[in-house]
Order: structure tokens, then C-alpha cells, then sequence
């Protein structure tokens, strides 16, 4: 128990220090960034919009205060759940977060599970037939495609599939022109496959190239060896004395990439005008909407620290030395 | 797309080269059928594309892709319909296609001899599209909430706002401006009866569409408001699609749009059953000079002047031997015109400001006449001990900008003027704007811009006058124009103020400028769409495109 109650605190205490770091981090570079915000907010009416009015746009926005007592009031307000109003959205900064992350929630966890699971039976197959053809194609098709950039491929796949061949939709979550109430579950998924499969092709190298290199040390280990004396061969081999081994790296990475995800889908989702919290990250950055970046910055650490928290429980499951260790 | 297939091809067959001889053959082979795949997939996409057209031509629908969503929502009182239609509300004033001021909501208006009290007059059988009309309370509501917003609507010089009955309205300046007059022209009246925080998400009002639907980050749906007062649109529903450059190109390609807003370097490539319509623009670019000699400070300590722009010889010199027809098809692919002022085609743009440019005679003249020689003979003129250089700067993330600056500075060069072209950050120009040329874009639907450009009062404030310009005369011209009581009064002052026939603030004049092109902005337009005749469009491209949305029809 005492492990266990260990754990927890020590994880709290991590992730308290890192999130007050992050906030203090973020809220420093975005203050001494060279983008003015009233500036960022006015953009093109930059000469309709005369010199009291900016000054009482920053007034407006609070950004005339010393950036300490900007901090400070803001850091108080956070701990009393109000995240601010983001400048260039007009609206409650969790609302913005809600909306768009739930709309990229879809995307994310598909391309997640589609690569994690694709990616590991491709390591396996790779590493169970070593040096055959299948596993030369695997590996050429895995180092093509971690050397591909997101936007790339994706631009790729939009003139391919929805240009020439008109099978899926060029972007956005739902049809153009259609009314909320008339879009149907199918054409939510026909608007999703073709982000999703960008983002899992590009995840799969990641996981399938570590899984068939630790599959491939499995192999050539004394126990395999000895399996192998005993007649175990192909499938009862790999199930018996493989599975639980490659499992821990692939399950590793494949937790450890909720952030590459969101940095995947940030770039899937402006190729594929798909509605996500991708777009927003993009604009709240560049438009030096300081309390929207604080709020997606609070978010994203949480999103990757869970994925990462994930992975240690998964951990204790699948291999118990890990548990008796801390133990000791 | 061939040249796309050739690169994919080559990515992919790169490693192979470098490896052993089975595998080369194994994917040399996969190449030639990925290739034969794709050539195969061209032709079909062709094909297609023609059946699709011909359904096209009854429909009442639009879908268009014009560039970015207002994220701030659809609020005028916070700045919504500054460009293009308000398409939800309607205005007190509005500008026909040759920019003129005309009556919307509003059937006469009044400005007091002093030019301080504004009084406009309103239908009264306009309707929002609830049922409820529109009274000059909500007109008085509109702007008293857009005061206090902290938007980028400017009422700072609204001193008071009255409605005097239900179709009178009475706005109480503290000082005199004719270009209140954009105030009432660009501000949507939202009803007070149903305006608050979310108003922005699902806005009301009285203009020729209503609000169907908004999916944030992907489109907006609207149809025709069955109780507007004006002319009926053709259309019944019209679809926005806010997709990025790319996806709205891919988007036309795959025959799914009626209309795309496209950058100028997209202008070359064929859509197939779609035409390129390049609409005239005061989306300017042109460098601005240092106006004064150098050893000056701002406030801040900014270093102010440049003794070499603040000669007149050598600004005049550069607006004429600038070849600006070569920099538009040269830079801009054909796609802009020659910009000689800040407001060219406007209503206050004075036609006598145009410079005969590319005259190389001219510039030789000039320079001599201003006592600028090469006496030493390294290619450069010099005027005593000052030599004729000075440094250019331009926001280093913009392509057309940095091209501009460095054609201009092999222009100049045989002349004797040396132009060193730098790219930086707009936060260092900001620095080094008072002391150094800028390559600067600007473009408004409204003549304050004139005024914030030239004013000696603007003299240093953000990147307005930034080289300190001033001269009395045209001081005073732009303060009799702002102080006039009407538009066209005022119109004849901005004018004057370019040129009087002896002084001005423009390449006849003065020079504190070097304009050089005005953009086209890009559209491509369904064959048989009529969309009108599109007014010059400000800074800025897409949206302002459907301000005479309610005139588009098929042909």
C-alpha cells in the first residue's frame, strides 16, 4: 500500500511543480516575444483605430498592468477555476478549449489507436521474419515515412484521394452546407478517415521500428533459445515468451506520443481545415492571445502528463518487478 | 501535379541507390507502377470534374471559400463588417460600387454647420428578422455599446448619442471629422432587445441574410432574411467555408466551390470550369522616406532622419525612375497595377498624382539639378561629403515586400543611388522606422488613413508618419477636409492636399513616398457565377468581396 500511496503523492508533486514552472515559463516568453498584442488584435484595422483607442484596448484587456500583477491576477483567478476570456476569441478561454478539443478528441484518439495497433503488429511480423521480404518492406515503408512531414503527406493524400479520385471530402468535420441536424455519424467518419489516416501512417514507424528491434533481442536471448530447444516455434514462441516483453517499449512510446499527437494533429488539422484544437494553438500564438496559450499550455501538459502517468500503471500491470522494486 | 509526381517519385527511390542491387529493382518497380497509378488517377480526375458542371446551373445555393474566419464571432459592436458586408445587420449608410456614400437604413442625413452634431434620419419599416423594427434606439444602443468595448471600433471622438424619436437618431462629436461618416457606414445596428454576450455566436439583425448555423474553425451557413426591406437576393442560402489556401485550391479542383478567394501565386494555375478574376485593389505597397535630416530623437530615444532621404532630389528622383510596370508582371505575376498614392481609384484620390515613372532623363535631371554628382568616380553621386546611399528595410517574412525592395535597389542603381535592401522583424522596424526607408502596405476604404499617413500630428505615433513628414500647407488641408461637413466637401480638401497645382503630399509634391504597386486580389469564380462589379477593395483580401453580395446571380 505504502508504494502504492507513494506513487500518487510523488506524482501530484511532479506535476503541481511542473504546471506553476509551465505557467511562469510561458507567461515570461510570451511577455518578452516581440508580438504586441494590442497590435496582434487590432491586425488590419491598424489605421482605423487611432492611438486612445489602443490604449483602451489594453486597458480592456489588462495589458497595461506591470506583467507581475498581470501574472498574479491572472495565477488567482486560474486557482479559482476562471481561465480568463481569450482577446481574439471573445469567449471564456475553457469554453474554447472544450469546444475545439472535443472536436479533435475524434481524430486524435483514432490516429492513436490505429497507429499504436497497426505499428505493433508490424514490429512483430517484422521481427518474427527477420530479413525475409516482409520484413524488408516494413522497415523501407517505416524509414520512408518517419522522414515524411505531416503536412506533406497530407497534402498528398487531399490531392490523391479527395482531388483526383473524389472519394473523401478536401476538409472540415462535417459537409458543407449542411445543417447540424441533418449531418449523420457517416459523414462525421467519411471527414475524419482521411486526417486519421495521415496522422496514423505517420505513427506507425515510431512504434513498429522499436518493436521489432526489441522483439529481435527477445529472439536471441537464452530463454528464447531454450524455448526454441524445447520445439516452440512462430506463434506459441512469440505469445508465450515475446508479447509481454516488446509490449513495455511499445506501450512506452505509443503513451509518450500524446504529444507528438497533438503536434501531428496541429498540422493535420490546418491541411485538412479539420476544426481542432490545432488551429487554435496556431492563432492564440501568433496573435499573442496570452490568456487562450496559458490555458491550451495548462491543458497540453496535462494531456501528455497523463498520457505519461498511463504508461507507469500500465507498467506495474504487465511486468510486476517493477512493483516489488519500489518495494524493496 | 506532375512536377509533385516526379518529386514523390524521387523521395521515395533515393535510399534505394545507395543500397544492395535486389532491392533497387524491387522498388524501381514499385516506383513505375506508382507512377502509372497516378497518371491514371490525373485522367480519371479530369473526367470527372466536366459531368459535375452542368448541375450547377439552377441551383440557388452558394458555397464560397473566402479566406478566414471572424473568430471574435459576428458582433458590430465589437467590430465585425468593418470590411464587406455586414451581411447580418444592415447600416445607417452604406458605399455603392464606385464608393459613393448612399442611404441604407437611413433615408437623409444632416451634419450641423459646426460640424459637430450628426443627425440621421431611418426608415421606419425596417424589421429585424424576429418580427420586431428597428428603431433609432437600437441604432443609439449600437453605438453607445460599441464605445465601451475595447474593440477595434474607434468612437473616441463620439461624445454622446441621442434618439430623438423612433426614426431619428442625433450623434454628438467632440470635435468635427467627416470620416465619422465610415463610423455609419461600417457599423452594423444590432437589435437591443436581443443583443448580449453570445449575441456574436448566433447574431440577429435587419440585413438581407439570416444566421442558420456556425461550425467554428470550418463554416458558416446562412439564407435569405424573408423580411429584409431591400432588394431580394438571388441566392436563398450561402455557405462560407473557411479553409486554408491550400484546402480551398484542392477544394475548387474537386469542383466543390462556387467561389475562392486565392493568393496571387496560385493566379497561374487552370481550375478547370472556373475563371480568375482579379479584382483592382488599394492593397499598396511603396517605401517611405525619412522626411527630415538626421540627429533627431523620439520620446524613446529612437534615432529620427536621414540625411540623404531628406533630400528632395533624391525622392523624386527614385518615384521616377522606378519602372512599376516591370515590378507588378515582374514580382506580383501580372497581377496589380502601378500605384502612384496611398489611395489610388478612391473618391479622394487626386488623378494628378500620377508621375510619369521609368524615366531614366527625368532622374538624371533631377539629380543634377539637386547638386548630386559622382565626382570620384566609384559609381555613387555625392552631394559634398554625403554620398548618395541609404538602407531599405522590409518585414523579412514577407516575399512580395523583399522582392519589391530589392528590384528597387538594382533600379536605383545605375542612377548612383545605392539602396542596401535588409529584411527584419516588424519589431525591429519598429525601432528603425524613423531613421531608415520602409517598405511599408497600407489601403483603406476611408481617407483617415491620409490623414494618420501625412498629419504632422501623427508625427511618430506607432507606424503611422513614421518619417516625420509635415508641411503646413497640406496640414492645413487635411484639417479643413476633416472639419468639412460632408464627404464630397471633404474629398475636395484630401485632393488638394495631394497636389494643389504647387504643393502636396504626393510624388508631385513633396515625395515623402515612393509608391510602387497595388495589388490585385485573386479570385476564382464559377464560369457562369455573376458576382457584379466588385468594388477596389481595401488591404486585406476575401471578405470584402461579398459586400454587393445581394447583386450576384447566375448568368
Amino acid at each position: 500500500m505504502t508504494s502504492i500511496l507513494r506513487f500518487v503523492i510523488g506524482k501530484f508533486v511532479r506535476i503541481a511543480t511542473l504546471l506553476i514552472a509551465l505557467c511562469l515559463f510561458s507567461f515570461l516568453l510570451l511577455r518578452y516575444s516581440p508580438i504586441d498584442p494590442v497590435q496582434a488584435y487590432v491586425g488590419v484595422d491598424m489605421l482605423n483605430v487611432g492611438p486612445e483607442q489602443r490604449a483602451k484596448i489594453a486597458e480592456y484587456w489588462g495589458l497595461n498592468k506591470p506583467p507581475l500583477e498581470q501574472f498574479a491576477s491572472w495565477g488567482y483567478a486560474v486557482l479559482h477555476g476562471n481561465f480568463g476570456t481569450s482577446m481574439i476569441f471573445r469567449r471564456p478561454v475553457l469554453a474554447v478549449i472544450g469546444e475545439r478539443f472535443a472536436a479533435s478528441v475524434a481524430l486524435m484518439g483514432t490516429a492513436w489507436l490505429v497507429s499504436g495497433i497497426a505499428g505493433f503488429t508490424l514490429g512483430v511480423i517484422a521481427g518474427m521474419r527477420r530479413n525475409t521480404w516482409v520484413d524488408h518492406l516494413v522497415k523501407w515503408y517505416c524509414y520512408t515515412l518517419a522522414s515524411t512531414p505531416t503536412f506533406w503527406l497530407g497534402l498528398l493524400f487531399l490531392m490523391v484521394f479527395a482531388v483526383w479520385l473524389g472519394w473523401f471530402p478536401v476538409g472540415m468535420g462535417v459537409p458543407a452546407g449542411v445543417l447540424a441536424q441533418n449531418v449523420t455519424l457517416a459523414d462525421r467518419l467519411q471527414h475524419l478517415i482521411l486526417p486519421a489516416l495521415t496522422l496514423s501512417v505517420l505513427g506507425v514507424a515510431n512504434v513498429a521500428l522499436h518493436t521489432r528491434q526489441k522483439l529481435l533481442d527477445v529472439l536471441q536471448s537464452d530463454y528464447a533459445l531454450f524455448a526454441r530447444a524445447r520445439g516452440e516455434t512462430g506463434f506459441t514462441l512469440f505469445w508465450r515468451h515475446g508479447l509481454r516483453n516488446v509490449a513495455l517499449p511499445a506501450i512506452t512510446l505509443q503513451l509518450a506520443s500524446f504529444s507528438e499527437l497533438f503536434g501531428g494533429a496541429v498540422l493535420a488539422e490546418q491541411v485538412f481545415s479539420y476544426p481542432g484544437l490545432g488551429q487554435t494553438i496556431v492563432e492564440a500564438g501568433l496573435r499573442g492571445d496570452v490568456p487562450l496559450l496559458l490555458g491550451i499550455a495548462i491543458f497540453s501538459a496535462l494531456f501528455v502528463f497523463s498520457g505519461n502517468l498511463l504508461a507507469d500503471i500500465f507498467y506495474r500491470l504487465i511486468d510486476p518487478r517493477i512493483t516489488e522494486e519500489a518495494a524493496v | 501535379m506532375k512536377a509533385i509526381i516526379v518529386i514523390l517519385f524521387c523521395r521515395k527511390c533515393r535510399p534505394a541507390k545507395e543500397k544492395g542491387g535486389e532491392m533497387v529493382k524491387k522498388r524501381s518497380f514499385a516506383a513505375v507502377a506508382f507512377v502509372l497509378v497516378m497518371f491514371l488517377l490525373l485522367t480519371v480526375g479530369c473526367s470527372r470534374t466536366k459531368t459535375e458542371n452542368a448541375a450547377a446551373d439552377q441551383k440557388t445555393e452558394l458555397i464560397l471559400a473566402l479566406g478566414a474566419e471572424p473568430e471574435g464571432g459576428f458582433d458590430p459592436t465589437t467590430g465585425w463588417g468593418r470590411y464587406g458586408s455586414t451581411l447580418f445587420q444592415s447600416t445607417l449608410l452604406k458605399r455603392d460600387n464606385n464608393l459613393k456614400i448612399v442611404n441604407d437604413l437611413a433615408t437623409d442625413y444632416m451634419v450641423s454647420d459646426d460640424g459637430l452634431v450628426w443627425t440621421v434620419k431611418i426608415r421606419n419599416d425596417v424589421k429585424f428578422s424576429d418580427g420586431k423594427p428597428l428603431t433609432a434606439a437600437d441604432a443609439k444602443y449600437t453605438f453607445e455599446t460599441a464605445a465601451k468595448s475595447g474593440s477595434v471600433v474607434d468612437l473616441n471622438n463620439l461624445n454622446n448619442v441621442e434618439a430623438v424619436d423612433d426614426s431619428t437618431v442625433k450623434f454628438i462629436l467632440n470635435k468635427p471629422q467627416s470620416t465619422f461618416v465610415n463610423l455609419l457606414v461600417c457599423t452594423g445596428i444590432v437589435p437591443r432587445h436581443a443583443h448580449d454576450k453570445d449575441y456574436g455566436k448566433k447574431p440577429m439583425g435587419s440585413g438581407p441574410y439570416k444566421f442558420v448555423q456556425w461550425d467554428k474553425g470550418q463554416q458558416l451557413i446562412v439564407e435569405v432574411n424573408p423580411l429584409y426591406y431591400g432588394p431580394k437576393p438571388y441566392f436563398t442560402k450561402i455557405t462560407f467555408l473557411y479553409l486554408s489556401e491550400d484546402a480551398a485550391m484542392a477544394a475548387a479542383n474537386a469542383g466543390k466551390l462556387d467561389m475562392a478567394a486565392i493568393p496571387a501565386s496560385f493566379s497561374k494555375q487552370r481550375v478547370a470550369g472556373m475563371t480568375l478574376l482579379p479584382v483592382d485593389s488599394v492593397d499598396n505597397r511603396g517605401i517611405l522616406f525619412p522626411y527630415v535630416k538626421s540627429g533627431g530623437k523620439t520620446d524613446k530615444g529612437l534615432a529620427v532622419g536621414n540625411d540623404v532621404t531628406a533630400d528632395i532630389a533624391i525622392r523624386k528622383a527614385v518615384n521616377v525612375a522606378i519602372n512599376r510596370k516591370a515590378l507588378v508582371d515582374g514580382i506580383l505575376e501580372g497581377q496589380g497595377t502601378p500605384a502612384y498614392s496611398v489611395c489610388d481609384g478612391l473618391p479622394w484620390w487626386n488623378k494628378d498624382t500620377v508621375v510619369k515613372d521609368n524615366d531614366a532623363a527625368e532622374a538624371k535631371k533631377i539629380l543634377n539639378d539637386g547638386g548630386w554628382k559622382d565626382t570620384d568616380g566609384d559609381g555613387m553621386l555625392e552631394k559634398g561629403t554625403l554620398k548618395a546611399q541609404f538602407t531599405l528595410l522590409y518585414p523579412a517574412s514577407d516575399k512580395i515586400r523583399q522582392s519589391l525592395a530589392i528590384a528597387v535597389a538594382d533600379m536605383l542603381k545605375p542612377f548612383g543611388i545605392i539602396i542596401n535592401a535588409e529584411g527584419k522583424s516588424w519589431d525591429d522596424i519598429g525601432k528603425l522606422q524613423h531613421s531608415n526607408a520602409i517598405v511599408f502596405g497600407w489601403g483603406s476604404h476611408t481617407p483617415l488613413e491620409m490623414y494618420s499617413l501625412f498629419s504632422s500630428k501623427m508625427a511618430g505615433i506607432e507606424y503611422f508618419n513614421a518619417g516625420y513628414y509635415s508641411n503646413p500647407a497640406v496640414d492645413a488641408y487635411m484639417d479643413k477636409a476633416l472639419a468639412a461637413a460632408d464627404e464630397n466637401q471633404a474629398n475636395e480638401f484630401w485632393k488638394k492636399a495631394q497636389w494643389d497645382g504647387q504643393t502636396g503630399l504626393s510624388a508631385r509634391g513633396d515625395a515623402p513616398w515612393a509608391w510602387l504597386v497595388n495589388l490585385k486580389h485573386c479570385y476564382l469564380v464559377k464560369d457562369n457565377l455573376d458576382i457584379g462589379k466588385p468594388k477596389v477593395e481595401p488591404h486585406g483580401e476575401g471578405w470584402p468581396v461579398t459586400d454587393n453580395i445581394t447583386e450576384w446571380r447566375w448568368k
